[in-house]
């Protein structure tokens, strides 16, 4: 038994006319043809149909797919006092791009950034919706800092300003909270920093599980303190970071995992069976009930059809595993 | 002495009526030929331009294509063509995906080569989509390895690069700009671009941008081209210095406007940077050209930044007393 999620953004188009409907909306808001107020109700509606699809996809845990995010930096950002936002960067290694938020004096929270999307997406689904967040040290290290000078500092304001949504959102009833902190596969030593901002948002998160996921890359170095980091749950990139596979193996974790073993990078359709014989091969070393089986980070690289595809092998592999252990 | 030579990186905005004509062929509203036709239409006036305002290198403008990774892919027997994924923002584009062993199905974008060269008297580019970049932009369900699937279409674009060859081309141009994707893969790039750049007579040249080049600067050395093409001016020149440090063994092709600003550099403003420029490379090795390709600008900007860049780069040579 192993339960099923995923990992956050989720294609917000498809290819027919009727999946489009959030592109023409777009182009129609900057023509000033529609309000803002309008372009929101065209995001909620996608937001309803993605909730659906992750039901229909047979996810246990899901997402708002971030529908209303232009980039996974600009997002959270814009809303935190003392930042603007700037011109485009590119992504990891993604051939995506991100508005780049410009820090020009102490970071603070100021108002609710994601609680209304996460109170929608929660109204409009019968499964437990996550609420995803870009993690603290992630922020600090893609944003431009023109005030702090150093990382750390920028790193832990960021923190407490999360963690002040964190509160909000837990508030309003969220029950699982994910900060996302991909930068750790680039920069292991960083760990340290990333524990620290943790530990103040898990101080405000009150019964909800948090959990710390990893993705674009492998981060088996620093597997052994990952899962003694402040978080409830670990989650882990193993396509792209295979490598962190042995490190399981090897040590096994106590905390839950986030088994992150569907490619959601490549349109190539994995075999559900063998996608199950691995997961299998951890439940001597993890508690797999209290795990999930996930793509390997957010489903918005593939295109839409893909993507729903991936979600049915993500719900296939896990039954697979329900009926053999 | 000669020098200062102007060119481009590739690609310009379309036209109004192709943008147009290009919706209706999507939705099956125009033909195919009736679509080329304004293509050719397109081309052709591209190169006028380019030969009224005195460009030395023209390039074709690649009005044909839509992706250039996508472009190439359609040409390539092996592949399949996804459905839509978000760039960035409301921007969508179709990916290659690798389904079978890659092969060319025969000469990709020598036709339009022939086409364009063929209005000019003066020697065209070559235009080919790196076999790293190809690999790094399409989804792979065949190969199951990066280096696999790169070194699969550097196989083939070194045939796409003779077919230019043989057809005239006198400068073979290979773009990269995933080439700073991924530091520990640039071994992987130099093979790949080496195959495909390999016994080839041509001037070759490779373009990148958008990169963290202090990362890469020690591989420029190490490229197997004649001439790199670099984003200069929105990387702000701060790369002069190490150029000074560390001399660059090939010729350069110089960025001196943005191609993501609305902003038209003035005149002054360009030959500023080129002569910026002159107090690290020699004249006759150094190529003046904006960041990257113009195509997200409107035909007016484009047209207003290659005017001004001409401009300057003519003044300098005069101020230089270079022919």
């Amino acid at each position: 038994m192993v339960r099923t999620t995923v990992v956050g953004n989720y294609p917000r188009v498809g290819d027919t006319f009727e999946e489009q409907s959030l592109r023409r909306a777009i182009a129609r808001f900057d023509k000033g043809e529609i309000s803002a107020a309008e372009l929101g109700d065209a995001e909620r509606e996608v937001v309803k149909v993605v909730l659906r699809e992750q039901n229909e996809g047979g996810i246990d845990l899901v997402t708002d797919g971030q529908i209303s995010w232009y980039d996974s930096q600009s997002h959270i950002a814009r809303r935190l006092a003392s930042v603007e936002i700037n011109g485009l960067a590119r992504y990891f290694d993604t051939n995506t791009y991100y508005r780049q938020p410009v820090v020009h004096g102490a970071i603070a929270w100021k108002e609710p950034i994601l609680v209304d999307e996460w109170k929608f997406a929660q109204a409009n689904s019968k499964a437990p919706v996550k609420a995803v967040l870009t993690g603290p040290l992630t922020l600090a290290s893609l944003a431009l800092d023109k005030h702090y000078r150093k990382k750390k500092p920028l790193a832990l304001d960021a923190a407490n300003a999360l963690g002040e949504e964190v509160s909000g959102l837990v508030r309003a009833g969220a029950t699982h909270i994910q900060i996302d902190e991909p930068i750790l596969t680039r920069h292991p030593e960083d760990l340290p920093l990333a524990v620290e901002g943790l530990e103040r948002i898990r101080t405000r998160k009150g019964a909800a599980a948090l959990t710390l996921f990893t993705y674009f890359g492998e981060v088996s170095k620093i597997f052994e303190e990952l899962v003694e980091t402040p978080a409830d749950a670990i989650g882990l990139d193993l396509v792209q970071g295979a490598a962190t596979w042995s490190a399981i193996a090897k040590h096994g974790s106590k905390k839950p995992l986030v088994l992150g073993l569907v490619d959601a990078r490549n349109t190539k359709r994995e075999d559900p069976a063998e996608v199950a014989k691995k997961v299998l091969s951890l439940k001597d070393r993890i508690d797999l009930k209290a795990s999930f089986l996930s793509p390997s980070n957010g489903l918005e690289f593939l295109p839409r059809e893909r993507a729903r595809e991936k979600l049915r092998i993500v719900s296939a592999a896990a039954r697979k595993v329900g009926v053999a252990s | 002495m000669t020098g200062l030579l102007t060119t481009s990186v590739g690609s310009f905005p379309k036209p109004e009526y192709l943008l147009r004509a290009r919706t209706k062929a999507s939705k099956g509203e125009l033909s195919e030929e009736g679509l080329r036709a304004l293509e050719e239409k397109a081309t052709a006036e591209w190169i006028h331009f380019q030969e009224e305002i005195g460009i030395d290198i023209p390039v074709d403008g690649e009005q044909y294509r839509g992706d250039m990774a996508t472009y190439f892919a359609e040409n390539i027997d092996g592949t399949e063509i996804s459905g839509l994924v978000r760039s960035y923002g409301n921007r969508y584009y179709k990916k290659p995906i690798i389904v079978d062993e890659l092969r060319r199905k025969g000469p990709i974008s020598v036709d339009w080569f022939k086409f364009a060269q063929a209005r000019t008297k003066r020697p065209l580019k070559g235009m080919i989509t790196g076999p790293y970049t190809m690999m790094d932009w399409s989804f792979d369900e065949f190969y199951g390895s990066r280096e696999e699937a790169c070194l699969a279409f550097a196989k083939l674009l070194h045939q796409e690069a003779l077919s230019l060859e043989a057809a005239g081309a006198k400068i073979v141009q290979v773009d990269e700009p995933a080439l700073s994707t991924r530091f520990d893969e640039l071994p992987l790039l130099v093979k790949a671009v080496g195959t495909v750049t390999k016994g080839l007579r041509a001037k070759t040249i490779l373009h990148t941008c958008y990169g963290n080049y202090n990362e890469i600067f020690e591989f420029f050395n190490k490229l197997p081209v004649d001439q790199l093409d670099l984003e200069m001016s929105n990387s702000g020149l701060d790369l002069l210095d190490r150029f000074k440090r560390e001399p660059l063994k090939k010729e350069i092709a110089f960025g001196v406007v943005d191609v993501h600003s609305h902003v038209i550099e003035p005149e002054s403003l360009i030959r500023e940077r080129i002569e910026k420029a002159l107090t690290i490379f020699e004249p006759e090795k150094l190529y003046i050209d904006p960041d990257c390709g113009l195509k997200t600008r409107s035909v007016e900007e484009a047209q207003a930044k290659l005017r001004n860049m001409v401009a300057a780069a003519r003044a300098v040579r005069e101020a230089h007393r270079l022919t």
